[in-house]
């Protein structure tokens, strides 16, 4: 066999990192390292080193483990503009970009979000990777990712070897993950505003995973928006999810937010004004990945998940497993359809049958999570 | 919910026609046997069908010069006889139809029609209500009532399970927004604007091609973009392909509540030239008003002097994706406000792009906002080829100012022609 590849993945002791650890551990060409502060629930065959990213020895360690690619995924969430997270978020990925030039790791994948581009009136329908970053500052998440953001445009500029790919995603909806549209969701006391109902572009968890694996697999390099296909308004959104969806008018909803603070809603009422959706072209073409949920599918998904957690009489697990499976079916289906057509061979992992690459893609975990509620 | 009510008048009429023969073959009886009543309910729905698409056959009584040959015999009984027929069979037809979309549809009772009309009957005497009947028509025949009745009822339910699906999501729309369903809703609204209030001629619509991207350009003018639904309304009422066209809008109309998801539901876009160029580059037809506000704005002495043409960036959009642009005159949209001034203040205070004064605005409130029923022209001119600059002539600043003064210099002339034209505001 030949010598394996290294890949370090760090904050796998959290949800993203975890997965794509994961993910990433079905390549027999790969030898993946996990990083973080506290160890992960799933350890087999991971190779786990407990440590923080702002180590100053990280450059040592990346040298020593001969590091070819760092997935670095270790973030913390916050609503409000918070200095402990800016501080682990913001100078903890400076840390681990100068360490990586330092022991010339030659790729670097980092998880943003399209939010970075800012709601605005005047947007475009679809924003391009080059649209300027207008985020507002008052949300302590999309505050980091602008800076990080920013400082990786320098970094590209100062170290130009460098493969730095950045992968900005819509919207994450999916049954496990908690992210601010799933909060956004299941919290029908989470209004919207009266008379907008903007275009929202979403993504599932599981090709959030796969994206951020195929980024760390292939050769490739840049800033992409990563979403679904089928953007679809606010209101059928809400309405597939069963949402129920509390109109407010904007002005009283506006100075909410300016009294209570950001935890009012756990998304910026702008995104809930003005439509801020990616243009998938590059991904397509440039990245080569195809999310495998159409945004409807994934809103599907995540409502009789919900619906089945909310305690129905009449739901019974069985039923819920039938529909999971009917979802698992339909999709190997489709994947079995897209590899017979010969369009995305290359999202095949290296060196996979067929078969192989169905049952990768197939959501597995997803059973595991269910059953633990 | 007007339906019905049509329905019942338009049943008496062509119902009138045949009630010399049909009410001599069939006694008059309360009974109403199950065929008689599925006849009535048939022929009721026939003519709700009629409403839709107004043949020449069902208000053809009246109108002798027929098309087809029976010009020689102005004989009532013939088109009658043939009538019913065409009658019968578009019922059929149309009772497979509603019954293949609801199977399961039973309308409710309809409340003692019935007995109303025997008591009636007792009350004048038969003979008297025969007299009745044949000058009332089918208002004194139960099975007319039910007929509407179980057209409103279908209605009714049909209305509640649109609101019910789409209250759970259940719509599809396209990647810009645009929802087909909430576009049907509004159209008899601007229909009636178009044929109606402003009873809009359009011209110049043979030279809009079946398919393919192409670009209007356009003056823009009355304080309140109608002129835009108006040029939309033109090609989707009027063209043979009933093309829809996206128009832009500026960046002002995304933040106003309601307003803002109205124009994308209805297939507008914000205007920028990435949108345009990803449209027209999809073959689809899109129409600009370069002037923006200061065109839409214009006090009323200013009224068909075009302002500046923008920055020229529906230049570079045709120029980047070689679409032809198709310059429209709107006359007519001036006059239906009376801007005499403009407040500044008032329009930096509530954030507004321009606060207009008129004779009714803002004195009269709401009500100032009703506009004028001038008469409309919508002319589109022949098509200006954007092909033939070569690669980057996008990026090439003096041809893009040349090209935009041309379209504006056009565009200019074509607005002066009608004005010339027209002898009165109102009627044209």
């Amino acid at each position: 066999m030949t010598e394996q590849r290294v890949v370090l993945v760090d904050g796998v002791a959290g949800y993203w990192g975890g997965h794509v650890a994961e993910r990433l551990l079905a390549e027999p060409d790969l030898h993946v390292i996990g990083l973080d502060t506290t160890p992960p629930r799933q350890g087999s065959g991971l190779d786990f080193i407990q440590s923080d990213i702002r180590n100053p020895l990280l450059a040592d360690l990346l040298k020593e483990e001969r590091v070819d690619t760092y997935v670095h995924l270790a973030f913390i969430e916050s609503d409000r503009p918070n200095e402990t997270a800016f501080d682990f978020n913001v100078m903890g990925t400076m840390k681990v970009l100068s360490a990586c030039a330092e022991a010339g790791v030659k790729r670097v994948i980092l998880r943003s979000s399209t939010l970075v581009y800012g709601a605005q009136p005047g947007n475009s329908a679809f924003l391009r990777e080059d649209h300027p970053l207008n985020a507002k500052r008052n949300f302590g998440t999309l505050r980091d990712l602008v800076e990080i953001e920013t400082f990786c445009n320098a970094f590209r500029g100062q170290w130009p070897q460098a493969k730095l790919t950045l992968l900005r995603f819509a919207h994450i909806i999916g049954p496990t993950a908690e992210t601010p549209l799933t909060r956004f969701l299941r919290d029908d006391a989470a209004p919207t505003l009266f008379g907008f109902d903007p275009v929202i572009q979403l993504i599932h968890e599981k090709d959030v995973v796969n994206a951020l694996a195929h980024a760390a697999i292939y050769d490739v390099s840049g800033t992409y928006n990563v979403a679904a296909s089928g953007a679809m308004p606010l209101f059928k959104l809400t309405g597939l999810a069963g949402k129920l969806s509390v109109p407010v008018l904007h002005p009283f909803a506006y100075l909410g937010e300016s009294v209570l603070g950001a935890q009012f809603t756990p998304i910026d009422f702008d995104y809930l004004r003005y439509a801020c959706v990616g243009d998938l072209k590059r991904m397509r073409e440039e990245l080569e990945f195809e999310p495998t949920y159409a945004a409807e599918a994934a809103v599907r998904e995540f409502a009789a998940v919900r619906k089945a957690k909310a305690v129905v009489p009449g739901l019974s697990p069985q039923d819920l497993e039938e529909e999971h499976l009917r979802a698992v079916i339909e999709r190997r289906k489709r994947i079995r359809e897209q590899v017979a057509t010969g369009g995305p061979a290359r999202h095949q992992p290296r060196g996979h049958t067929e078969a192989e690459t169905v049952a990768a893609s197939a959501d597995s975990s997803l059973y595991e999570e269910q059953n633990h509620d | 919910m007007t339906e019905p009510k049509k329905t019942t008048r338009r049943t008496t009429r062509t119902r009138s026609g045949s009630a010399s023969s049909s009410a001599g073959k069939s006694p008059f009886e309360f009974t109403t046997p199950a065929a008689d009543t599925s006849q009535k309910v048939q022929q009721a729905m026939a003519s709700l069908e009629g409403l839709a698409t107004p043949s020449a056959e069902t208000v053809a009584p009246p109108a002798p010069p027929e098309p087809n040959g029976s010009g020689a015999a102005p004989d009532l009984d013939v088109p009658v006889e043939q009538l019913q027929q065409q009658l019968v069979h578009e019922l059929n037809n149309l009772i497979a139809r509603l019954k293949e979309l609801n199977p399961a549809f039973i309308p409710a009772q309809i409340p003692g029609v019935h007995h109303v009309l025997n008591a009636v009957q007792d009350v004048v005497g038969k003979s008297n209500f025969e007299k009745m009947r044949s000058v009332a028509g089918d208002l004194l025949d139960p099975a007319t009532w039910k007929g509407a009745w179980y057209i409103l009822n279908q209605t009714v339910q049909f209305q509640t399970e649109t609101v019910k699906r789409r209250w759970h999501g259940e719509y599809e729309t396209d990647e810009w927004g645009f929802d087909p369903e909430v576009m049907e809703a509004v159209a008899p609204f601007f229909e009636f604007l178009y044929r109606k209030y402003w009873r809009v001629t359009a011209t110049g619509l043979e030279h809009v091609p079946n398919t393919g991207r192409a670009l209007f350009v356009s003056n823009h003018s009355g304080q309140l973009p109608f002129d835009g639904t108006m040029l939309a309304s033109a090609i989707k009422l009027e063209h043979p392909r009933n093309r829809l066209v996206r128009t832009m809008f500026a960046s002002w109309f995304p933040t106003m509540p309601v307003i803002a998801p109205l124009f994308v539901k209805c297939g507008q876009v914000t205007a920028t030239e990435d949108n345009g160029i990803r449209l027209l580059e999809n073959e689809e037809l899109v129409a600009v008003f370069p002037e923006g506000y200061k065109g839409v704005g214009k006090l009323y002495k200013e009224r068909y002097q075009l302002a500046r043409f923008g920055r020229g960036g529906f230049i570079r959009m045709a120029l980047k994706t070689q679409a032809p642009i198709f310059p429209v005159a709107v006359v007519g949209a001036e006059e239906m406000y009376m801007s005499l001034a403009k407040s500044d203040l008032v329009a930096k205070a509530i954030g507004f792009p321009y606060f207009p004064i008129t004779p009714t605005f803002p004195w009269l409130g709401l009500l100032g906002t009703i506009p004028l029923p001038t008469k409309w022209y919508i002319d589109i001119g022949a098509p200006i080829p954007m092909d033939g600059y070569g690669p980057n002539a996008d990026q090439n600043l003096i041809l893009v100012s040349q090209l935009t003064d041309q379209v504006r210099g056009v565009v200019q002339k074509m607005i002066n022609e009608r004005v010339a034209q027209r002898k009165s505001v109102f009627r044209g």
